[in-house]
């Protein structure tokens, strides 16, 4: 049991980032448009945030050095300026979308306004960032998230071809750009930086010391292997569901619909439980890295493990950007949409984000017996190499499928 | 030197934007509007048929079915907004509107009454056709 708990971190990291409110749709579009033959892009991205996700718990657990603590001293002052300004717009977007979709999600159970449920998914959340340890977040958040596995219960319930399924895991050479479109959308989900910046800088809320490395590869390994899976799930049952019925999802309510052809009202309302916990997992996970992000680069005091009146910068930046991502939401403008243009800002902080894990993580000067090892080595520098290809293409894919539509 | 490569790059793809936004509609334009029809109505017809086995929760139904409404709204907004020279795109266009205007009342009726399976059977099989019908009026494009 203990060591099940001992996996929230990665577990709340991987659901916040790999099924947030745009990656649901993401992914039940991909299973709707294309089917099982992008299936391949997700492990794909999932090797490549295990990689990341490792190194950088690593790191903390030998320098107590988190993400943005590594850019500010690898990089120049405008670069890490840059990086910090362009990590704060993505993040936070991607909160305001977050907390819209919260609304959306909410009006589904009681339909009274969106608007209305946003401002109670605002007060909820901060409520539960005031009242809980670290840890409660991470529990409630991650394990509740889980219940997004009746997508896989279901897609094993719709009698499956295993022989497709097979096959969507080997790439193949492929001409149409929606498909590369949604290739590339799936392997960037994976890899988007808010999920670093919360899991490193939770190895710090965490205390993490030379002794937790394999709490570290347990949380990297089974957290976002469970991402994965979630996200395989929803795609391949997508692909059962709606493709055949000519369905392309444009909002979180089509997903949800897809839980309920298995399993009728238990798999709607498991569904529903399962994106209310993700997606308000994934506002957990922005508004902390968020703060954790500017606390970090101007050197103040920071973390959940301390009292949150006993470090005001924090706590009010915390409190700020939770804010700022509410009158986001509150503008009106679609979750799905906001998420979309997140991607876009993405584009500069993926390459800065991750460049400084792979330089100190292969410092002996730093590591010790802990640098990065071949393995480690490789496969760091060829995700680099993939996630600077996507940072060109993702866009240019995004204007020329019209958004994969 | 970089500000101003920086600069042309932003200026050519401001100028790229402006120039897919104006200008009548093209057939390819009218596809994607048509196929949006298609496939609201056939989430529509997935949600009716839900309603008429008594497989969902009505909440679930209203707030879902008046989303769905929304977007074929939106798009027959969209499609009555736009100029169209091609007297074929005219004429699908104008048939486009009327599906829309089709595919939302028979939305309407989930809205209303989530709960009643016999007037969900008659939604679940008028926007099984209406899909059909957009279908067949995208595929002549």
């Amino acid at each position: 049991m203990k060591s099940v708990l001992q996996v929230a971190l990665g577990v709340i990291a991987a659901i916040g980032g790999f099924v947030d409110i745009g990656d649901l749709v993401f992914n039940a579009q991909a299973g709707a448009s294309v089917g099982t033959p992008a299936l391949w892009a997700v492990p794909v991205g999932v090797l490549g945030i295990i990689v990341f996700a490792e190194m950088s718990g690593r790191i903390v657990a030998v320098s107590k050095k988190p993400n943005f603590v590594l850019v500010k001293e690898r990089y120049g002052k405008k670069l890490s300026v840059f990086t910090l300004v362009a990590s704060l717009v993505l993040t936070v977007l991607t909160l305001g979308a977050e907390l819209g979709g919260l609304g959306f999600v909410l009006n589904y159970f009681f339909d009274v306004s969106v608007s209305f449920f946003t401002l109670v998914a605002l007060l909820a959340i901060a409520a539960a960032i005031y009242f809980l340890p670290f840890g409660g977040l991470e529990r409630i958040f991650g394990y509740m998230g889980l219940a997004l596995l009746v997508y896989l219960a279901g897609s094993l319930k719709l009698d499956p071809d295993w022989g497709e399924i097979g096959r969507g895991f080997v790439p193949e050479a492929h001409g149409a750009a929606v498909y590369w479109y949604f290739v590339v959308g799936l392997i960037a989900a994976a890899l988007m930086p808010y999920e670093i910046y919360f899991y490193s800088s939770g190895a710090v809320e965490e205390d993490w010391d030379e002794s937790d490395m394999s709490v570290n590869r347990a949380n990297s390994i089974v957290g976002f292997a469970l991402g994965g899976l979630i996200s395989v799930a929803i795609l391949v049952a997508s692909a059962q569901v709606l493709k055949p019925a000519g369905i392309s999802p444009t909002s979180v309510g089509t997903v949800a619909l897809v839980a309920e052809q298995p399993y009728a009202q238990l798999g709607l309302i498991l569904a529903f439980i399962g994106i209310l916990f993700a997606v308000a997992g994934a506002t957990i996970d922005t508004a902390f890295s968020a703060a954790y992000n500017l606390a970090q680069h101007q050197g103040w005091k920071w973390g959940k493990r301390f009292q949150l009146l006993s470090e005001p910068r924090f706590t009010l930046s915390l409190a700020g950007f939770l804010l700022i991502g509410f009158a986001i939401a509150q503008t009106g403008v679609d979750p799905i949409e906001l998420t979309e243009y997140a991607v876009i800002f993405s584009i500069p902080v993926l390459p800065l984000t991750y460049l400084p894990i792979l330089l100190v993580g292969g410092d002996r000067n730093v590591m010790g017996k802990y640098v990065n090892g071949p393995v480690a080595r490789t496969l760091g520098w060829g995700y680099f190499g993939l996630i600077c290809l996507l940072a060109v293409a993702a866009p240019v894919l995004f204007v020329w499928t019209n958004g994969g539509g | 030197m970089r500000r101003r490569f920086i600069a042309l790059a932003l200026a050519a793809v401001a100028a790229a934007s402006l120039t897919a936004c104006g200008g009548p509609m093209s057939p390819d334009e009218l596809k994607r509007s048509i196929e949006t029809l298609e496939s609201t109505a056939a989430e529509g017809q997935l949600l009716a048929g839900d309603v008429a086995d008594d497989r969902t929760k009505a909440t679930f139904v209203r707030v879902h079915s008046r989303d769905l409404g929304d977007v074929v709204v939106h798009e027959a907004e969209k499609l009555n907004d736009a100029e169209a020279d091609d007297s074929e795109v005219v004429s699908a266009k104008t048939d486009a509107i009327d599906l829309a205007d089709r595919i939302d009342t028979a939305l309407g009726q989930l809205q209303v009454a989530p709960g009643s399976e016999s007037d969900a059977r008659t939604a679940a099989k008028a926007l099984g056709r209406l899909s059909a019908d957009a279908g067949k009026l995208a595929e002549g494009l």
